[in-house]
């Protein structure tokens, strides 16, 4: 069957495994426990009228301490990247993390999320920031890895546009 | 055991202990290596001018497994699955050379296939699953430098030193663990449950749910791979400073499995360390 490398990319914390725990498992974990490498999935899905298993890469998140490590992303076919909207700052960096991994990877399909929307209260990103986004060519949808808002339609974007940019290619 | 792999030297010691009140060990631990080598068999070249042989370490396999104390044959399900192990080990040899994400998907779906075979294996052998399946857990790492590729099913772990901080590679698949995550029961709730320790997930289990993983080492880096017997016992900041002062895997081992039985010894412990080298 088609495959596709899908790597989950961000600050720490933004909830890149809970989107994976609930697009994979159905569930949502409330104790947060910090991913060290990488953590692996799959799910199949069906893209563009053609079963495909994704290969979702949850990456261990970028701190003060560590940057994300170009060999992950490595043969990667997509990228979501993880915005926590309630945490401005990881806002701010994800230019720059996709800087990182469009030099180690080229230029492949992407979506930002902009997740934990569900945190209405705390929400500290504005309309003219994903109006920025958008200028930028970058799709973007806000999701809640808790009440499952966005997430199936995030990694279907992931799975349709790598299908279609990659074709039959494993 | 003391070898070279890539750029890295590795120092690599495993021990097992029975614990002070089991009457058996269920327990069992492998450590392995897979090696390139070249030998010349006929050459006009002047002898000075060949070395004879060459070979290198293409890559290691760590694995524990922890047979499941209250069914029969722990020791059977544990030391079956770290034999299949090895079978996938001589398997995926040739998969080492220029790892391409083609063949790291490949190694990675042949190494949850091995699991789930001999967990399939175990339960066809015994007509069906029941609750007196013998079942294990196991932690398993593959080390083809400087990527380890990790397995996980049960409560067995596996942990990586890095720059004096200690962190879990793994997440115990145990009923307390997994009620805890959704929030249904906290910390506390779950630390005074009986069936807390259950464990949600095992080969040979009602449920299998392989966990996998990577990481890439970097020199310097200590991998410790262990049985509930240790972590009952043994806190990770004392796991952290055996690790942290420990001058080679076997003293190191044996540190762990003395902190163990001091602390009671009321399960089989078992502990493989892998110390790589700092530049």
């Amino acid at each position: 069957m088609l495959q596709k490398k899908i790597c989950m990319v961000g600050v720490f914390g933004t909830g890149k495994t809970c989107l994976v725990q609930r697009y994979v498992h159905s569930i949502f974990s409330v104790k947060y426990l910090s991913t060290v490498g990488v953590k692996i999935d799959r799910r199949e899905v069906q893209a563009n009228g053609q079963p495909v298993t994704l290969v979702l890469w949850d990456l261990e998140g970028r701190d003060a301490t560590r940057d994300i490590n170009p060999s992950y992303v490595r043969g990667a076919h997509g990228i979501l990247y993880v915005v926590d909207g309630t945490r401005r700052e990881t806002f701010d960096q994800i230019f720059e993390i996709q800087n990182l991994v469009v030099s180690a990877l080229g230029d492949v399909p992407s979506v930002v999320a902009l997740n934990k929307s569900d945190l209405t209260d705390k929400w500290q990103l504005t309309p003219a920031d994903e109006k920025r986004l958008s200028s930028a060519g970058q799709f973007a949808l806000r999701t809640s890895a808790k009440s499952g808002l966005g997430v199936e339609e995030a990694f279907q974007r992931l799975a349709d546009t790598t299908v279609a940019a990659n074709g039959a290619h494993r | 055991m003391i070898d070279t792999i890539a750029a890295a030297a590795v120092d690599a010691f495993g021990l097992t202990d029975r614990g002070l009140v089991r009457d058996g060990n269920e327990d069992h631990f492998v450590i392995a290596q897979v090696n390139k080598s070249i030998e010349v068999r006929q050459t006009s070249l002047p002898p000075d001018d060949v070395d004879r042989q060459f070979e290198t370490t293409a890559a290691y396999l760590f694995a524990v497994a922890d047979g499941v104390g209250g069914r029969p044959e722990g020791d059977l399900a544990s030391g079956r699955t770290l034999s299949a192990m090895l079978r996938y080990l001589g398997k995926a040899a040739s998969c080492f050379q220029g790892l391409d994400t083609n063949a790291e998907e490949a190694l990675l779906e042949k190494l949850e296939t091995a699991v789930r075979d001999v967990h399939e294996g175990l339960i066809g052998e015994y007509g069906g699953y029941t609750s007196k399946l013998p079942a294990t857990t196991l932690t398993l790492v593959l080390l083809v430098w400087p990527r380890a590729y990790h397995i996980q099913v049960g409560d067995s772990r596996a942990y990586v030193r890095r720059g004096g901080r200690l962190q879990r590679l793994t997440r115990d698949q145990t009923l307390g663990e997994y009620m805890v995550s959704l929030g249904a029961w906290t910390d506390e709730q779950a630390s005074r449950a009986p069936a807390a320790a259950n464990l949600s997930s095992a080969i040979g289990g009602s449920e299998l749910l392989p966990v996998v993983g990577l990481i890439d080492l970097a020199p310097g880096d200590t991998l410790l791979l262990c049985t509930d017997g240790l972590t009952k016992h043994v806190s990770d900041e004392q796991i952290d400073a055996a690790l942290a002062e420990a001058e080679t895997a076997v003293s190191t081992s044996t540190k762990l499995i003395d902190g163990a039985l001091a602390g009671g010894g009321t399960d089989n412990v078992t502990v493989v360390v892998v110390r790589t080298a700092p530049k």
